[in-house]
């Protein structure tokens, strides 16, 4: 330990330091560079460029056609790619995409349609019939292509194209959708290089061919997806220029966002929480959408899950079996309260299966048949099943163990956790307990059958068959091991009989009269006791959207649409978009960063100015 | 305290020890490769347990990937064959380690694509947010440790230490929420300055878009400074006062050496050594730990990804993702014990 | 220590006598450490609220059905700092919430050190192969970053107040190990032990009665610091929505209020107050640990 050495080390330590720090710099200052993904193609000037700017929390799982899933990802490939037909904004009805007719011959066995000769597409090539045939056979084809939307062409047998503008698909037998085939058709010109469809995700080269009215002509992951309007959409250009999807992860970091301008339009996930509702109603310039929700937010009831082989799996309390305590447990279920505690009143209370949205659909039950909140009459249902309060007020089951209810909800709604509270302090009060068991992924548990009781929600179709056939015996899955189509396996030959009864009704309203028959079975089983249906929450910038078309027009939502109605429709207002405070955040920038930078560097200085400073002493 | 052969990793205000000093002398290379060699068992160790760990999930990885659609059994099964997950349990290990090896971590269920891919589209944005603030939270726990030592006891002293000891025991999540409230939002009269969240508003080039990125960058650099450079002020500050009592100091102020020089020449050098280990330490260490600012401010970085890949689960990317994390950890270690000896010489030779 | 008593003490009372005495030194030398006393202070404050809760609040507090309030009501005289989503009392939630924060803290700091400390000291006792393969372990865990390892472990069990305090217990105590191994050696180099040793004493014998008193105190600040990181990273955890939805805990609150949109609707009074308890807590724990170091150990010289 010789102070010579000690010495030596001197120069060594403050080298290093400087160096880290030197080096770290570099690496930093030269990280920020090469980054720049720029959109590809210079922009022109781009004064006076109107921009849309989305605020989306989830991310883009993948931007090819043929894996996407996601809400996100399937919003931009309508906006991308036309699909042969689309929905009417006013009251959903197929109407023309790239197909303007469609015929079924008379087996409906196969169907023609007309595809449009004025759709080009982005390089100039025409989209013609060949593409649509191309895209079908490439999923039926090659399983990796049928990833996404393998499910529609299932029963399909053969697609071809005899003329640009003729396509025809032969089914294997009838199926209802045709005029509902949900699926981008892509140019063939461009998929045919593809190799390996399972691993393509299309995002490497902008802009991406497509004939959409928005043409995608950048994507960084978790931070944008930037498209062009495409100003030969046959349907008319958009009005805004360019419209980008900015990701926050944070929904409070959009609407902040949304607030000062720095985003046009906030959708959350899925809606807006009351509070940031209630905030945004008092801010200037700020439109807050408050729709008519299509979903139904629902209390789902494990009735035993099985299989189509009849073996049963999963572990549901044997006591649900009953249906007076599915009825009990639901009438100590204030839903009033849940409206306005849990909602604030940006929900409908909860009625029949299907939301009032859709009018021709929707059922009530009746005084007598209704469900009401009466936790008295919920006792004495349970007395009456046999279910008796023990010493400790708590109700045993047949097994002589207190009922404890393990509720599945998700992790990522808070909606699920604020409601599982009441739960269990309204069913503590019945004598029951209740395990709130919240995971971020709930497949697995649901799939298996783990549950007693699960929060469950679906979005509404115009046309309702999707979400009434996933409640039949034919969707529960073959075997244990496979997944089904079913949502709760709830497998009941009544409501068998009425779903094919209505498969075979063409006669509009009596088809809904066994619709609304369904539903009043559905609601007497208890097995899906629908608690809400929780608005569409959203909102945008007045100074920048001039106005925008909510789907359905009236009282509608604006984010998740079938079809590109909303950002293809908006009119950017003569304040002209967000592009406008661009130069003035540049000039905030320019100070922030330069004091950053400067304080970094001062605090170096300091440093090494004292340093010098006393060694000068 | 007796010292470990090792530095230990610096757990929170825990003071560093002292480093390989107890070592006795022995050639330069030979503590390199022994070094080296440890480093390498230690990756290995985190391999196997990054492939094991996450299998404890409950679920059927396939199912999860399926995600509640209608899928036959013959479906289910070509997935299974695709990922690779009909094979037995030991197969998939080896296969994986066998892959892990030559850098090729599988495929992302959710994102259908290469692992490796997005772990190198995610790691410049975590690289560039950690490194900004590591390179200002260490100039500036130095530089105040520094000063907190030489006026020890004093006024300035005690608010140093005690604005330190305070910002870190601040969760750095709250605080990021407060700075998006007052600075981002606004409160009362003071408008929004800075961005809520994100890297880039997307569409600026060249230099436009340097300085965009910088002021994205204020608010979670400033999060993960405050939080951060207590304890590097800490840690600087107690090795100086120890290094301050000690003999060589009093004979160099006996042969008549004024105070303030003995305390620059040979105390702050000498003091840094402690300082140097846990400079790599935090290195390795913040990396894995923005996760949280990275929620808060919505940064497109590693810790977003690991979080968003294990509520899936998203089994390749998560295993990725965890091994990214410890190898960033054991570098910085193996980093910081090859270095050691190079500065202080009582070490290795 | 007096030997002034004219009967010639047993040995065991001698010993109880020494140890109150290095009690009292301890204390006195405490003492004159005026942050520890902060801290000490601010704790025995904490610990009262906590431990009266529900005299101050009732336990129906974290009642839903039965909320006094509206929803997300700003502080007013009936409400001091307001109201959460469901209406309830926050001021109310926030000495309700001290009891999860601080149990969960010091449950997995004491979980954390004793495993620390059963493996410093077996590690330190007995050597040899045993002792490579558990500090290999140990040293495993080291590299392991603790917050990832511990998002991991919540993530694969359920959520409950086990899962977290096993997570941050199971996440955190390389160090303690470490440091116990390290003094464990020290300790068994002095000479009483080989006499210990030589007059029969076991394994058993050696490490309760010589080792374990010996580490001790170091294990005692080492949990007055971890119980700090823990209630941190407790806090963490809840934040990431990974703790036990249906109880009340400070990290649970800011959960709350970042879910209910607190954040982007400024309603600063529902953030901050949970955010100071935390930090003033996990404050007071640091300041007391640094202070118990400093006594144990003044050449570390942390708070001098």
């Amino acid at each position: 330990m010789g102070t010579n050495d000690q010495k030596r080390s001197l120069p060594h330590g403050l080298r290093l330091v400087a160096l880290a720090g030197a080096a770290t710099l570099t690496l930093t200052a030269g990280l920020a560079t090469p980054l720049d993904p720029a959109p590809q193609q210079a922009r022109a000037a781009d004064d006076g460029k109107k921009v849309l700017t989305v605020a989306v929390a989830q991310s883009v799982d993948s931007l090819s056609p043929f894996l996407a899933v996601r809400l996100l990802s399937t919003s931009i490939h309508r906006l991308m790619y036309e699909y042969l037909t689309n929905y009417d904004p006013k009251d959903n009805h197929a109407i023309a995409g790239l197909a303007t007719k469609w015929e079924p011959s008379p087996d409906k066995l196969t169907w023609t349609y007309t595809i449009r000769s004025n759709s080009t597409w982005s390089d100039g090539e025409q989209a013609t019939a060949e593409d649509a045939a191309w895209t079908f056979n490439k999923m039926m084809t090659d399983p990796g292509a049928a990833t996404a939307n393998g499910s529609y062409v299932g029963n399909f047998r053969k697609v071809t194209a005899p003329s640009p503008t003729k396509l025809v698909i032969e089914l294997k037998k009838p199926q209802a959708t045709m005029a509902a085939l949900d699926v981008p058709i892509v140019p063939k010109h461009v998929w045919e290089k593809v190799s390996d469809f399972s691993e393509f995700n299309n995002d490497k080269s902008f802009p991406v061919v497509g004939n959409g009215p928005f043409v995608l002509s950048g994507y960084k992951a978790d931070s944008y997806v930037r498209l062009k309007a495409n100003k030969s959409f046959w349907r008319g250009a958009p009005k805004f220029d360019e419209l980008v999807f900015r990701y926050y992860k944070d929904q409070d970091a959009a609407v902040s966002a949304l607030r000062k301008g720095e985003v046009s339009f906030v959708a959350g996930s899925p809606s807006l929480t009351p509070a940031q509702a209630e905030s945004l109603k008092g801010a200037d310039d700020i439109q807050v959408n408050d729709a008519p929700g299509r979903r139904f937010y629902a209390l789902a009831t494990n009735p035993g899950a099985k299989a189509k082989n009849g073996e049963k799996f999963g572990d549901g309390h044997p006591s649900l079996l009953d249906q007076r305590v599915r009825n009990a447990l639901f009438r100590a279920v204030d839903r009033e309260a849940i409206i306005d505690k849990v909602f604030r009143g940006h929900a409908v209370e909860g009625e029949g299966y299907i939301p009032p949205r859709f009018q021709d659909y929707f059922w009530k039950p009746s005084a007598s048949q209704k469900l009401a909140y009466d936790p008295a009459e919920a006792a004495r249902l349970l007395d009456q099943a046999g279910y008796k309060k023990n010493g400790d007020g708590k109700r045993v089951g047949k097994d002589g163990k207190p009922i404890t209810y393990r509720v599945l909800c998700h992790a990522t709604d808070p909606n699920d956790k604020a409601v599982g509270k009441y739960l269990q302090e309204w069913w503590g009060e019945l004598g029951i307990g209740v395990q709130l068991n919240c995971l971020d992924n709930v497949t697995d548990p649901w799939l298996a059958g783990k549950y007693d009781l699960a929060f469950d929600g679906w979005s509404v179709n115009p046309d309702p068959d999707f979400v009434l056939s996933i409640h039949t015996c034919g969707a529960l899955p073959a075997t244990p091991k496979d997944t089904g189509a079913t949502d709760n396996f709830i497998c009941d030959k009544k409501y068998d009989e009425l779903y094919a009864r209505q498969l075979t009704e063409y006669d509009p309203a009596k088809r809904a009269d066994i619709v609304k028959q369904m539903e009043s079975r559905l609601y007497d089983l208890g097995y899906m006791n629908v608690m809400a249906y929780p608005n569409a929450v959203e909102a945008f910038r007045t100074d920048q959207i001039k106005s925008i078309t909510t789907m359905p027009a009236k009282a509608g939502n604006i984010y998740g649409q079938d079809g590109y109605w909303s950002w293809w429709s908006a009119v950017p207002a003569d304040s002209g978009g967000s592009s406008d405070n661009a130069s003035s955040t540049g000039v905030v920038v320019g100070i922030v960063a330069g004091v950053v930078i400067l304080g970094g560097l001062g605090a170096f200085a300091a440093m090494r100015r004292r340093a010098t400073a006393e060694e000068r002493e | 305290m007796t010292a470990d052969a090792t530095p230990a990793l610096v757990e929170d205000k825990q003071r560093p020890a002292a480093g390989p000093r107890a070592r006795k002398s022995s050639a330069y290379p030979r503590y390199l490769a022994g070094k080296v060699a440890g480093a390498a068992v230690s990756l290995l160790a985190v391999l196997v347990t990054s492939f094991f760990l996450f299998r404890l999930i409950p679920g059927d990885p396939v199912k999860t990937m399926t995600g509640g659609r209608q899928v036959s059994a013959e479906q289910l099964a070509a997935y299974r064959d695709e990922f690779g997950l009909d094979l037995p349990l030991w197969r998939q290990f080896t296969d994986y380690c066998g892959k892990a090896l030559t850098g090729d971590f599988g495929t992302s269920y959710q994102f259908r694509a290469p692992v490796v891919d997005k772990i190198t589209e995610a790691l410049p944005n975590t690289l560039l947010l950690t490194g900004t603030a590591f390179v200002l939270y260490t100039a500036l726990g130095i530089f105040l440790g520094t000063r907190s030592a030489w006026r020890h006891g004093k006024l300035g002293d005690r608010v140093n230490t005690g604005l330190a000891l305070t910002l870190y025991s601040i969760p750095s999540f709250w605080l990021g929420l407060l700075l998006i409230i007052v600075l981002s939002v606004g409160i009362g009269p003071l408008p929004g300055m800075f961005p809520t969240g994100g890297m880039e508003s997307g569409g600026e080039e060249g230099f436009a878009y340097v300085l965009d990125v910088a002021h994205h960058l204020v608010l979670p650099v400033v999060t993960l400074v405050a939080v951060e450079y207590g304890q590097t002020l800490l840690v600087t500050r107690s090795a100086l006062l120890d290094e301050m009592g000690s003999d060589y100091l009093t004979t160099a102020r006996a042969k008549g050496l004024r105070d303030d020089l003995v305390r620059r020449r040979h105390a702050v050098p000498n003091a840094l050594l402690p300082t140097v280990t846990l400079i790599f330490i935090n290195l390795g260490r913040t990396v894995a730990g923005v996760i949280l600012v990275e929620t808060v401010f919505s940064w497109p970085g590693l810790g977003g990804l690991f979080y968003q890949a294990l509520s899936v689960p998203d089994l390749p990317l998560v295993q990725g993702l965890f091994f990214v994390f410890a190898a960033a950890v054991i570098l910085m270690n193996t980093l910081a014990d090859l270095v050691y000896p190079l500065l202080d010489p009582r070490v290795a030779r | 220590m007096t030997t002034s008593t004219g009967t010639a003490p047993s040995p065991r009372a001698l010993a109880r006598q020494r140890r109150r005495a290095s009690v009292a030194r301890f204390w006195r030398q405490y003492r004159s450490e005026r942050a520890g006393l902060y801290g000490l202070t601010a704790l025995s404050l904490c610990a009262l609220l906590a431990l009266f809760a529900p005299v101050f609040v009732g336990s129906d507090v974290s009642s839903v059905t039965e909320a006094p309030g509206r929803p997300m009501q700003s502080p007013s005289a009936e409400f001091p700092l307001g109201t959460d989503q469901f209406g309830r009392d926050l001021l109310g939630l926030v000495i309700w919430g001290s009891r999860v924060s601080l149990l969960v803290g010091l449950l997995a700091a004491v979980l954390s050190v004793a495993i620390g400390t059963l493996i410093g000291v077996t590690a330190g006792h007995f050597k040899g192969w045993y002792a490579t393969v558990m500090m290999r372990i140990t040293d495993w865990f080291l590299v392991m970053p603790t917050l990832v390892l511990a998002i991991a472990l919540a993530t694969v069990m359920s959520r409950s107040l086990t899962t977290t305090v096993v997570a941050i217990g199971v996440t955190t105590w390389p160090t303690t190990a470490r440091l116990v191994r390290a003094q464990t050696l020290a300790v068994e180099t002095r000479p009483y032990i080989e006499r210990a040793q030589a007059l029969g004493g076991g394994h058993w014998h050696i490490m309760s009665r010589h080792v374990l008193p010996n580490v001790m105190p170091l294990v005692l600040a080492q949990t007055t610091l971890i119980i700090s990181s823990a209630i941190l990273a407790e806090a963490t955890l809840a934040f990431l929505g990974l703790g036990d939805p249906t109880v009340v805990s400070w990290g649970g609150l800011l959960q709350d209020a970042r879910e209910a949109g607190a954040v982007s609707a400024g309603d600063w009074w529902y953030l901050v107050p949970p955010g100071i308890a935390i930090a003033v807590v996990a404050l007071a724990f640091t300041l007391c640990g640094r202070a118990v170091e400093s006594v144990l150990n003044p050449r570390l010289g942390v708070s001098r």
